[in-house]
């Protein structure tokens, strides 16, 4: 698998809960998350919280933006980018 | 003085034609072109045999266009019902049949949300926007507007009572109602506010409530009678205050409108400073109660902003007014909801019926031209809320009784205590908890439901539900949410559902909510 996938695969779930309790049963990778409101103004602190906490990963607010939150392809793009430099930073110490 | 809302329209436009009026995702209309569309678009509803007093619904996510749709509803004297695009299409269905709505201005992407045989009274439907597959006689795509005359509207005897729009709210029973607002109703909010903050024809107003929450009432009306231009939040960027905060940069935005929810994740999220927005120069907020803790910070990071508090149920829209002193707030415990606005009064009124005086608490009555007429269709329920004022006997009038709890001070402000019944508010909006123990009560699976609001400093309230299903283990919480999720707006289902054997009962054997409202293992001994 690769890391992108596995990103997918780890926030798959966390996704399609907030979807169903929303009443939505399927979600694509393009599929906007929040004209859908399986992200709105309550659920982006607990998908940030999840992020952070699953990925190890620290979130600034200026990063909580549409353009990283837009779908599941973008916020895995924006994981994939934070680990990435999360490791540059670990292994340049 | 202007007696109905487009001659507010029209006004600017003779002066401010190739100003913009709107600007919405990146497109704008001009005065001009906003009058010419929507006079062609009243010009196509009564070519379509709409008559004075029908109802049109609209029906798609904030765009230039919606305004049109407003302003060419009104130029015809049809009034026009905003219909929240991310409700549930049984909610959506029931409006259109509870107000007889004849036709919808729409978008294709939630038309076919809808079923054409739930919405029988709908006999045509106009989309904002072309069509490229074949389509059917009822259905008119947006350049049809182009072979009616833009120079003119309709030939229209128009009195200030009637009516202009309905905005539903929910309803205690399970269904939402229809709040009926006239051409008067709207313009004394309108001209009250044109007197208080002195809106300019530079100013960019922000609309970031939804259209059928009467916030944008202010947004829309106020803005296109200063000649100025209404700026509407994309749906997407509100939901991110990092965004939200840049989008108010990029379009110099003077004057902002929203619930405080909305303010507090700016504070707390959204980088918000006085050298990013030195434009901004009003906020205004309304809707439900702002947390002092971060109306303090609010005061303190945008010191050049001029800060007011409204009140008002869409019954009355605005009704009274605070300006907050920041000499004085630091010390404050809670913020009073403040007077009455101009050609307005309100009273507490106490349960013997006696008009209470300083410290004393009564429910809040509105009496004036801002008050609704009454609700759509429901004579019982506008009888019941709009009462005659027995304050005084000279002439018969009615005033709005708000439900809420009020208790006047000795500087004549009024502060908000709570509500005499289970309505309440989460991130402004307006809920009744009856609605969502409705639709839950609507699942076969379901015996008891109760649904409880939990206090919380960031949205107001969070909505917590307990079920007891017919047979224990044959459902799930997620099962529940779905259920609700077809019935009620996104922000009504329930954050936490809890399943139960049975509730809780008080000694009459009602379901017992306080009990509920205690941890678990106190309430289900």
């Amino acid at each position: 698998m690769t890391e992108a996938g596995s990103i997918k695969a780890r926030l798959m779930p966390f996704v399609m809960e907030n979807a169903q309790s929303k009443g939505i049963t399927k979600v694509d990778d393009d599929d906007s998350l929040t004209e859908s409101g399986i992200v709105d103004s309550l659920g982006i602190f607990r998908l940030v919280s999840f992020l952070e906490e699953t990925f190890g990963i620290r979130i600034g607010d200026e990063e909580i933006t549409n353009q990283n939150f837009e779908s599941l392809r973008t916020i895995e793009n924006f994981v994939t980018g934070k680990l990435a430099a999360k490791g540059e930073k670990a292994a340049s110490r | 003085m202007p007696y109905i809302l487009q001659q507010l329209l029209t006004e600017s436009a003779k002066g401010r034609a190739e100003h913009p009026a709107v600007w919405a995702r990146g497109r704008t209309l001009s005065y001009r072109e906003l009058d010419q569309r929507s006079n062609q678009l009243a010009h196509l509803l009564r070519q379509r045999g709409l008559k004075k007093g029908d109802r049109i619904g609209i029906f798609f996510p904030k765009a230039v266009e919606s305004l049109v749709a407003m302003f060419g509803a009104l130029k015809a004297g049809v009034v026009y019902v905003p219909l929240d695009p991310n409700q549930p299409a049984d909610r959506i269905s029931y409006i259109i049949g509870n107000c007889g709505i004849r036709a919808l201005v729409t978008i294709a992407d939630r038309y076919k949300l809808l079923d054409p045989a739930a919405i029988p009274s709908v006999e045509f439907v106009v989309f904002a926007h072309e069509l490229s597959e074949a389509f059917q006689a009822n259905m008119i795509p947006w350049s049809a507007l182009d072979g009616f005359p833009a120079t003119h509207a309709p030939e229209l005897q128009a009195t200030t009572t009637d009516l202009a729009y309905i905005l539903y709210t929910s309803g205690s029973t399970g269904r939402p109602k229809g709040v009926m607002l006239s051409h008067q109703n709207a313009l004394t909010f309108v001209e009250w506010c044109a007197e208080t903050f002195d809106i300019r024809q530079d100013d960019h107003v922000s609309n970031h409530a939804p259209l059928h929450f009467d916030l944008s009432v202010f947004d829309v009306y106020n803005s296109i009678k200063a000649g100025a231009t209404v700026y509407m939040v994309p749906d997407e960027i509100a939901v991110f205050p990092a965004s939200l905060t840049n989008w108010i940069v990029q379009q110099q935005i003077t004057v902002w409108y929203s619930v405080p929810s909305a303010l507090v994740y700016l504070v707390l999220h959204g980088r918000i400073s006085a050298e990013r927005l030195p434009q901004l120069r009003l906020i205004l907020f309304a809707g439900e109660v702002f947390p002092q803790k971060y109306l303090k910070q609010l005061a303190e990071i945008l010191p050049h902003v001029e800060l007011y508090n409204l009140y008002g149920p869409t019954e009355t829209n605005v009704c009274t007014y605070y300006r907050v002193d920041r000499a004085i707030l630091p010390g404050m415990d809670k913020l009073p909801i403040g007077r009455a606005c101009a050609n307005t009064e309100v009273l507490a009124v106490d349960e013997q019926d006696r008009v209470v005086g300083v410290g004393e608490v009564g429910e809040l009555y509105v009496r004036g031209p801002a008050v609704t007429p009454g609700y759509w269709g429901d004579p019982e329920k506008t009888a019941k809320m709009c009462v005659p004022n027995r304050f005084q006997a000279n002439f018969e009038e009615k005033m709005y009784r708000t439900g809420d709890l009020v208790q006047p001070d000795e500087n004549g402000d009024y502060y908000f205590l709570g509500r005499r019944d289970n309505q309440i508010k989460s991130r402004g909006y307006r809920i009744e908890l009856g609605e969502i123990e409705a639709a839950l009560l609507s699942h076969t699976g379901v015996c008891e439901a109760a649904v409880i609001a939990v206090p919380d400093d960031e949205v107001g309230n969070r909505i917590k539900a307990f079920v007891a299903p017919h047979q224990p283990g044959s459902m799930t919480a997620v099962d529940m949410q779905q259920h609700c999720a077809t019935k009620v707006p996104k922000y009504m289902i329930p954050e936490v559902i809890e399943l139960w054997e049975a509730l809780p009962k008080t000694s009459t054997g009602k379901i017992d909510r306080v009990r509920l409202k205690q941890p678990r293992s106190l309430a289900a001994d």
